[in-house]
Parts: C-alpha cells; sequence; structure tokens
C-alpha cells in the first residue's frame, strides 16, 4: 500500500541551474572553471536525468532531549535535534535523478574515466540543485532551517529504511536500498527540513 | 467455479480498487503497514473485500502487498490471514475470486542494485507456496517498477503453481517503467513467459494512462489490465486528496475500455464508488479480447526490436571465433574488454549485440551469465544467447533481462528436444539453423525442408511461428561457388513459409582477399532478397554502407535522414582523421586529451616503431608533461583523467603490437579501498593514471579485507601495494593490511593515499609511501621499479 498524502515535485533539468560550488568542489577546480569535456557531459546528463521528489508534511513530537518522533520513525540524535528547534512540523523529502545516470555511470566507467569522474561530479552537483529547488518549492513563505539527511553528525544512516518506506520512494522514485543502506539511484538524497513554528515564522 | 481465464473469454471482469485509501478510512493510521490488519482487524479486511465485491468486482486483491519474508519473520501467517479474509468476501459469490497481491520487494537487483537475481525468484517463491497452499484463485503481481524484478516474480510464480499469473506494471507520464522499459518491451517479455494478463496500475491516473493505451493495444495479445490511480495528489483546505472524482473516473475508463483495455479496476485513491461507476458505465460496452499479433520481436529491459522490413543488425564482435585480443580476455575474465566491444557496437548503430563465449578451457555457463549481466549494465539492446550447449542458453536465458534471441536450434532431434522447452519456459525469438543430422542440405529446397520441419515442431511445443528466425546459412563461397547463390535462393523460399531470416554474413567470403568486397555485395544481394537478420562487423565501414544505401533506396529511411546523419558522420571522421594527420603529434594528442586523435597517430608510429619507443618516447613523456602541469596547479584533474584516458588509448594500441607472452607485467601493482569503505574515486583515479604509465594494475575494488590483498600480491608476484581510505573510521583496517602485508613478505610496499590521511598518518600505520595525490603516487611507482 502507498500511502496518500505523498506529493510529488518533478522539474525539467534545464530549470536547474546546476550547483557550481558543489561542482567546483568535486571536480577540484577553481568555481565557475569550464571546458569542452564538462560542457559535454552536462549536456549529456542533462538528456538523460529525470528529477523527481516525494514529500509529506507531518508533526515532530520531541518528548525529550535529542528524541525526535515523526510518527513513522522515533530518531535519537542531538544534531537533528538542535536542527529542529523552533519547529513542531517537518517536510520529509526524497530525491533522485533517476536510474538512467547510473546506467550512464556504468558505462563511463569502462569507456572513459575522465568522463565517468566528471559526469558523476556533475551528477552530484546536479541532485544537490534539484534539492534546492524542490525545497524552495515546498518551503514557500515558511522559514525553514538548512536539510538535513541521515548519515549527517548522529543521525544514523540506519533511518533510511523507515524514512523511504513512509514516503513510498521505492513505488515512486524507485530507490532502493543496500544492506548498508546506500541508495541506488545513487544520486540520490533522503532530508527533513523544519518549518519554523509561526511564532518564529 | 470457472477457472478467471474462463470467464474472462465470455465477460469483461473487474478488480478492485484501493486498499490503503479504504482502510485509512476505516482508521488505519498513516505510516502503518496495512498487512499487520490481516491478524489483527479481520473484520475490516473482510468488510473492505465485500464492500469491492458489492460494487461488483470479480477479483479482490489480497491485503498482502508488503508481504515477504525480507520484511516480515511472520509472512506465512500474515499471508495466509490475508488469503482467508478475501475468502470469506468471496464465499458464496457468483463470479468471485481471489488474486494473490505480490508487490515488489523495494530491493533493486544486481547488476545496478544488491539483490542478487536467484534471491529475488526465492522470496517471491516462498510467498507464492503459500498462498497456493491458502487457496488463492490467481497470482497479480502489481506495482512493479523494474522489468527485471517483475521476470524474477513471474518466474517464481509459474515455477510454483499452476495459477494463472496476471502482471501490472508502473509506467510514468512518458510511458516507461522506472528502469526504462517502454510497454512494447514489458509485453514481449511477459507473452513470453506466458502471464495471463499484463497491463498497468498505479502512478497515473486514467487521464494520463490513455496516452499509453494505444502501445498495449498495438503489441499485445494477451488481455490488458487497466488499474489507475483516482489521478494525482494535491493538498486541498490542508489534506492531501487525489484529483479525479468518481464520475470523472468512470468516463475516462470507459475511453480505456475502447482504447484497449480488457480488465478493469483500481489503485491509490479509488474506493468502492470508483469501481462501481466504472462496472456501471463499462459493462454494456462491446468486449472481445486481444486479437493474435504478428510481430517478430525480441527486448532489452527499454525498448522491443521489431523484425520486419526494415533489416536489423546484429553485431558479430563477441565471439572468439579468429579473435585472439577476445580470447585472450575470456580466459583472463577481463570483462571490461567484452563490455567495451558491446559499448562500441552500440555506438556503432547495431540493433542487437550477439554474445558467444564459448573456449574449451574456459566454464562457458558461467562466463556466459557474467557476460549478460554485465552487458545489460552498460548497453541497451537485446542480446542474442549465442551457444551450442543447452545448459548454457539456459542459464543465460534465465538472468537474461527481457526477451532474448537464442542462437540457435538446428533440425535434429537432440537439439530440438533441448532447445525447444527453453523457449516455451522462458521466451525468446529462436535462430533456426537449416542444418540436420545428415548435415547442410546442398539446395535451397532441402533447407527449406529443414525450415518447415523446425517450425512444425517448434508449434508442437507452444512456441509461436512468429518467433522463429531461420538462417539457411551461408557458406564460403570460395569453397562452393554455388553457396551463396543457394543461400539467397533458400532465404526467399523461407519468406514464403511466413517466418523472417536471418545470417551470419561474413563467414561468405572466408579465404578471399579483400573480403569486405564479397561481404558486403552479399549483404546487399541478401537485402533484395528479403533478409531481416544480419550477423555482421558493424565497424566495416562497407557493410554500413550497404546498410544505409538499402534503407534509404527502399523507402525505410523517411527523407533519408539516417542517411545522411551517417554520411556526414563519417565524413567528419575523415576530416578528423586528416587534420590528425597535419596538426597532432601523439604527444600534443595527449596532452590535449584527445582520444581519436591519439589511437590514429599511435597507428601511424606503430608501423614504423617498436612498441617501447612509443612508450618511453612519446606517450610517457606526455604523461610527464600534463602530470606536472597537474602539480603546478595549471591543469585541472579533468584534464589530466582527459590525457590519462588519450594514454590509455595509445597505450591498448600498443599493448595489441606486443605479443602476449611478452607483455610486461613485471611493473605492477594491487590497488584496493580497504576494508569498511566504499569510496573509490580517488583509487580510480591512481589505477587509470598507472595504467596510462603502463603498470599493471591488480584493481581489487572496494571495501577489501586485507587477506584477500595479500593473497592477490603474492599470487602475482606483485611488491608493490596501493590501499585508499576516504574515512578515518577505516584507517585502523588499513593499519591492519599494512601490518600483514609485513608479516607476509617485508619486501613488499606500500602506498597509502585518500582524503583522511597525511603524511603523519601514514607513518603512523607503517606505510612506505603517503601518495599525496595521484601523480605522485605513480612518481613513486617509476622510482620503485627503475
Amino acid at each position: 500500500m502507498k500511502n496518500s498524502d505523498i506529493m510529488m515535485i518533478t522539474a525539467d533539468a534545464e530549470k536547474i541551474p546546476f550547483n557550481q560550488n558543489e561542482l567546483a568542489h568535486r571536480l577540484g577546480v577553481a568555481r565557475g572553471y569550464s571546458d569542452e569535456l564538462i560542457v559535454r557531459c552536462t549536456e549529456k546528463l542533462k538528456n538523460i536525468v529525470d528529477f523527481k521528489c516525494v514529500y509529506i508534511r507531518t508533526p515532530v513530537i520531541k518528548k525529550k532531549e535529542n528524541i525526535c518522533d515523526f510518527g513513522f520513525m522515533s530518531v535519537e540524535s542531538r544534531n537533528l535535534y538542535n536542527n529542529l528547534k523552533g519547529c513542531s512540523e517537518v517536510f520529509a523529502m526524497a530525491l533522485t535523478t533517476g536510474i538512467a545516470v547510473d546506467r550512464e555511470l556504468a558505462k563511463l566507467r569502462i569507456t572513459s574515466r575522465a568522463e565517468y569522474f566528471v559526469t558523476d561530479g556533475i551528477a552530484s552537483a546536479a541532485i544537490d540543485s534539484f534539492a534546492d529547488y524542490a525545497s524552495a518549492k515546498m518551503r514557500g513563505d515558511k522559514k525553514c532551517p538548512p536539510r538535513f539527511s541521515p548519515g549527517y553528525g548522529d543521525f544514523s544512516l540506519t533511518f533510511q529504511r523507515p524514512f523511504l518506506e513512509r514516503l513510498g520512494a521505492h513505488a515512486l522514485l524507485g530507490i532502493t536500498l543496500d544492506s548498508s543502506c546506500m541508495m541506488t539511484p545513487i544520486k540520490s538524497i533522503t532530508a527533513i527540513m523544519g518549518i519554523k513554528d509561526e511564532e518564529n515564522n | 467455479m470457472k477457472k478467471i481465464t474462463e470467464l474472462m473469454k465470455e465477460k469483461r471482469i473487474y478488480f478492485d480498487g484501493g486498499t490503503g485509501t479504504v482502510l485509512q478510512s476505516m482508521g488505519l493510521p498513516a505510516g502503518q503497514s496495512p498487512e499487520l490488519w490481516n491478524l489483527t482487524h479481520p473484520d475490516k479486511i473482510i468488510e473492505l473485500h465485500n464492500m469491492y465485491f458489492d460494487a461488483g468486482a470479480n477479483i479482490v486483491k489480497t491485503n498482502t502487498f508488503g508481504i515477504n519474508r525480507e520484511k516480515f519473520a511472520d509472512y506465512r501467517e500474515l499471508i495466509a490471514a490475508g488469503i482467508r479474509c478475501a475468502k470469506t468476501a468471496a464465499g458464496g459469490r457468483k463470479d468471485a475470486y481471489v488474486a494473490f497481491d505480490m508487490g515488489p520487494t523495494g530491493q533493486l537487483l544486481e547488476p545496478l542494485g544488491p539483490l542478487k537475481f536467484e534471491d529475488a525468484v526465492s522470496i517471491f517463491a516462498d510467498n507464492v507456496k503459500a498462498a497456493v497452499e491458502c487457496g488463492a484463485d490467481l497470482i497479480l503481481i502489481e506495482t512493479m517498477n523494474d522489468s527485471y524484478e517483475t521476470k524474477a516474480a513471474v518466474l517464481a510464480a509459474k515455477e510454483n503453481s499452476d495459477l494463472p499469473v496476471f502482471v501490472t506494471n508502473v509506467y510514468d507520464a512518458g510511458g516507461k517503467l522506472m528502469t526504462g522499459a517502454n510497454p512494447a518491451a514489458m509485453i514481449a517479455m511477459l507473452e513470453g513467459l506466458k502471464v495471463d494478463a499484463l497491463g498497468m496500475n498505479c502512478s497515473l491516473g486514467p487521464d494520463m494512462m490513455l496516452d499509453i493505451i494505444g502501445e498495449f493495444k498495438k503489441y499485445s495479445s494477451t488481455p490488458v489490465i487497466v488499474n489507475p490511480n483516482a489521478g494525482l495528489p494535491e493538498v486541498r483546505d490542508g489534506k492531501t486528496v487525489y484529483n479525479i472524482g468518481v464520475k470523472e473516473f468512470s468516463e475516462y475508463m470507459v475511453k480505456l475500455a475502447k482504447g484497449g483495455a480488457d480488465i478493469l479496476g483500481g489503485c491509490c485513491g479509488t474506493t468502492p464508488e470508483f469501481i462501481a461507476a466504472t462496472v456501471e458505465q463499462t459493462a454494456s460496452l462491446p468486449y472481445s479480447l486481444p486479437s493474435e499479433k504478428d510481430f517478430t520481436c525480441v527486448s532489452s529491459y527499454t525498448h522491443a526490436v521489431i523484425v520486419g522490413e526494415d533489416p536489423v543488425l546484429i553485431g558479430e564482435r563477441i565471439n572468439p571465433t579468429g579473435k585472439p585480443k577476445l580470447k585472450e580476455a575470456l580466459r583472463s575474465g577481463d570483462l571490461n574488454y567484452i563490455l567495451n566491444e558491446g559499448i562500441r557496437q552500440t555506438d556503432a548503430g547495431c540493433h542487437i549485440l550477439d554474445v558467444n563465449v564459448g573456449l574449451p578451457e574456459i566454464d562457458e555457463t558461467e562466463m556466459m551469465v557474467r557476460c549478460v549481466s554485465a552487458l545489460q549494465a552498460v548497453t541497451d539492446l537485446p542480446l542474442q544467447i549465442d551457444s551450442t550447449k543447452s545448459d548454457t542458453l539456459e542459464s543465460a536465458m534465465r538472468v537474461y533481462n527481457g526477451k532474448p534471441l537464442v542462437n540457435s536450434v538446428n533440425g535434429t532431434e537432440e537439439s530440438m528436444k533441448n532447445v525447444f522447452p527453453l523457449v516455451q519456459k522462458y521466451g525468446g525469438g529462436l535462430i533456426a539453423l537449416t542444418i540436420d543430422e545428415t548435415g547442410i542440405p546442398e539446395t535451397a529446397e532441402g533447407r527449406t525442408k529443414i525450415a518447415s520441419e523446425i517450425i512444425a515442431r517448434a508449434v508442437e511445443y507452444g512456441i509461436r511461428k512468429k518467433d522463429i528466425i531461420v538462417d539457411p546459412l551461408a557458406l564460403t563461397v570460395s569453397s562452393n561457388p554455388e553457396s551463396a547463390k543457394v543461400t539467397l535462393e533458400a532465404v526467399r523460399q523461407i519468406r514464403a513459409l511466413g517466418v523472417k531470416t536471418s545470417l551470419g554474413i561474413s563467414n561468405i567470403s572466408f579465404g578471399l582477399p579483400q573480403r569486405e568486397l564479397i561481404t558486403s555485395t552479399f549483404y546487399a544481394n541478401a537485402l533484395q532478397t528479403g533478409l531481416n537478420c544480419a550477423i555482421m562487423n558493424p565497424f566495416s565501414a562497407a557493410m554500413m554502407n550497404v546498410y544505409y544505401a538499402y534503407r534509404a533506396l527502399n523507402m525505410l529511411d523517411s527523407g533519408c535522414v539516417d542517411y545522411i546523419s551517417y554520411a556526414s558522420s563519417a565524413s567528419d571522421k575523415n576530416n578528423q582523421a586528416a587534420a590528425a594527420k597535419t596538426e597532432e603529434t601523439l604527444h600534443t594528442a595527449i596532452v590535449k586529451g584527445l582520444k581519436d586523435s591519439a589511437v590514429l597517430k599511435t597507428e601511424e608510429l606503430i608501423k614504423i616503431n617498436a612498441p617501447l619507443t612509443i612508450i618511453n618516447e612519446h606517450i610517457i613523456p606526455a604523461l610527464n608533461e600534463i602530470g606536472t602541469a597537474f602539480e603546478q596547479k595549471k591543469a585541472y584533474l579533468p584534464q589530466l583523467l582527459m590525457s590519462a584516458d588519450a594514454a590509455s588509448a595509445a597505450f591498448e594500441v600498443v599493448k595489441r603490437n606486443i605479443p602476449t607472452e611478452q607483455s610486461d607485467k613485471s611493473r605492477a601493482i594491487v590497488l584496493a579501498t580497504v576494508q569498511g569503505d566504499i569510496h573509490d574515486i580517488g583509487k580510480n583515479i591512481v589505477k587509470v593514471l598507472m595504467e596510462s604509465y603502463g603498470f599493471t594494475v591488480y584493481d581489487l575494488g572496494r571495501d577489501v579485507a586485507p587477506e584477500k590483498i595479500r593473497d592477490c600480491a603474492l599470487e602475482h608476484h606483485c611488491r608493490l601495494v596501493g590501499l585508499s581510505a576516504l574515512m578515518t573510521t577505516t584507517v585502523p583496517a588499513m593499519a591492519e593490511t599494512i601490518r600483514l602485508l609485513n608479516e607476509t613478505d617485508r619486501s613488499i610496499k606500500v602506498i597509502v593515499g585518500g582524503a583522511v590521511l597525511n603524511q603523519e598518518y601514514a607513518d603512523m600505520i607503517g606505510a612506505d609511501h603517503y601518495g599525496a595525490d595521484a601523480m605522485d603516487s605513480v612518481r613513486y611507482a617509476e622510482a620503485f621499479y627503475a
């Protein structure tokens, strides 16, 4: 069964300017640097990414210090608890570039290490940019602290499983987990984004 | 009670609608597994089913969608309770059936995911066994967004029950599954596996499914199921609701029924009211099951290739006959070489790739399965599984994602007895060779007679005639002057039998000089005679010229678009080659990262230089130049890697010219990301550079145990090991690996690198060298082997 309160956001790759800071960081180049290889790999990637996001808006109950209960999972994490100060509701989201990116990377791994490395970096920047885009759509005029993902600080990666389950991320986005809680498609993100309470807004 | 497959011949049948939607209205909290209610609230589940039967549904889906042994330890009890509830509701009703509902495992299968195909089959098989014991009337495999997992579930259902099997997949607005398959590909695979009904559910509303139903109507000979959502979810007054109401839904269902949907129902957001309205609106519409379609097709995990008037190119390059490099790759298990051949043939314009890995000294079945699986990660073309061994064919057909082309069966009793049952079970197009116990007939009539016999026998096994593609065998014209004439006449006669034809083209010219002339002319003749498929070399310009020209001349290429694109690209390549001839040197090609130019230049140089001269005087100095620029921050990593790619391509040309026994394995390094660490970009960059400098690299991958690294170094007598780690938590594993290597052989030197390391750490864990970056590691290796 899929839960019926799940919302979806999609975007055309052309609408998402890929995050230049992230790109520079991943490729080890100066910010704003580009060359023929980067342009070629970016164009190719734009043709195959299929940006999709699912999210829910759900209450977070903090009965005890460092414990955040979202109904579908109760998380003990000091970092997440601090991130969600002043929030009694959150957006829980999962996003992906789609599996075609994995296939392209598998192919480039064989044919060209340079294209593999560059495409991998651009795809990371791309999913990050899409997460910014989707977060802005969800947020509207609300105030929200920065997104916080399983794996950040002491927010354990093991929460990926109930998280993805609740969001129907397998049926809707095709995201699956391996035994180490790593996601496929590899360029996928899960995150919690708090919504500051009205008095703080 | 009639079987559901009998009832659906007589009248339109209906599925129920959403389960979660109704259960939530009965009090199921959001986020809680509804399947648990089979045991805790059976009365509610029975009520749910009763509501749908009362609304006019013939089939209810058991509340077992998410149940499997991986998610629920008590899966058998939950399944039994779920089926019990549905059977209680169905009891005493006319035309009321219980479908055991099986959803996806939630894991992605290999090669892109971690779940092994046979493990997926086994998970589904346990579900099916439980469902059979409890008396389900049919099996519904639903909400599948991956063709491969769908195949695993269908095999499990077929191998563990005699129940009818219905399958619905999730398509997106573009008409594709999450992993890429379009309806034609799914229909090809599922009809091959002999499911009883197929179609789509979830994700889309009926309005968007209208855009896709035409594809089902066009390709499916099997009844089509359509179970849409009640539109798309949206927020109204702070609550999430689906945007299509009961009346609108039923109006769309009328259009879907008229457009080719045979079995109707609903998914998320739909309730008994939706089903009642749908039944009311559609029950009196004219109804008949789909007609048998006459397409000959095979498929991959994305698309189907239709074998018809438009010629089909089957790449022949993955076949060791006469290819020493491929033989060597197969012996050493070098899949990269094979995958590269697959990618190159895909890029060259093939439609299907032949895969033959038969060598007496290797385990053919094991290698075939590895190749099929690995090729399907890097090419989306359908594969032609080519083996003389039926156990090899079976293993490969089983793991193949799609409907394969099988090469081959022949007219001998033994071959037909072995191969037909495989095609009957797994589905597939089948190449039939016109040879029997007495050999290959010398006349076209003799070959046609064998073809007729094979077709007749295949039909007895339930294999459809349209799935047979006859190969009347092109024999070498140099030893038999009539060969081409007889073969072409056989193509003509076999076409008249109403089946498609294929030929291994290259064989015709064996033993003659300038083979391409003969081969391509024969191909043109064969096309003119009506040949459908050619097993051929796509890197032969002469062959591709014929293919594109033939299509342009025979109204198969509207506006000559493909021909013009091909001709311009061929002309570009010639210009590039001419430019490379005049301007570039191998040195500048490598420094600029121009792979194609580097290959061309190396091919020129190798004619007049010794292989080692090219490496030492051209490739290495060029790499050193870009390497120094990188160290001085005058070049960035992408440029360095481009140059490494170009150097590796040049090095490959050199390697082809070094006899195998003389290749230098003394400059070698074992590379690994240490145990517990899965980050391998840094290690991969080092690998590329090391290879471009001519080192033999034994790459053990990521998350590698210390013992495995030691064993590899010992096995290959390799005295240099490179270890990578990105996470602080895995540095102890690195230290342990060094300790083990030192304990084994103190002469083995270890380079360490990765984001968490520095000179101090490296010293602390006893490494021989800290590789600050990839170039630095190469420099150390150069000095080590100097």
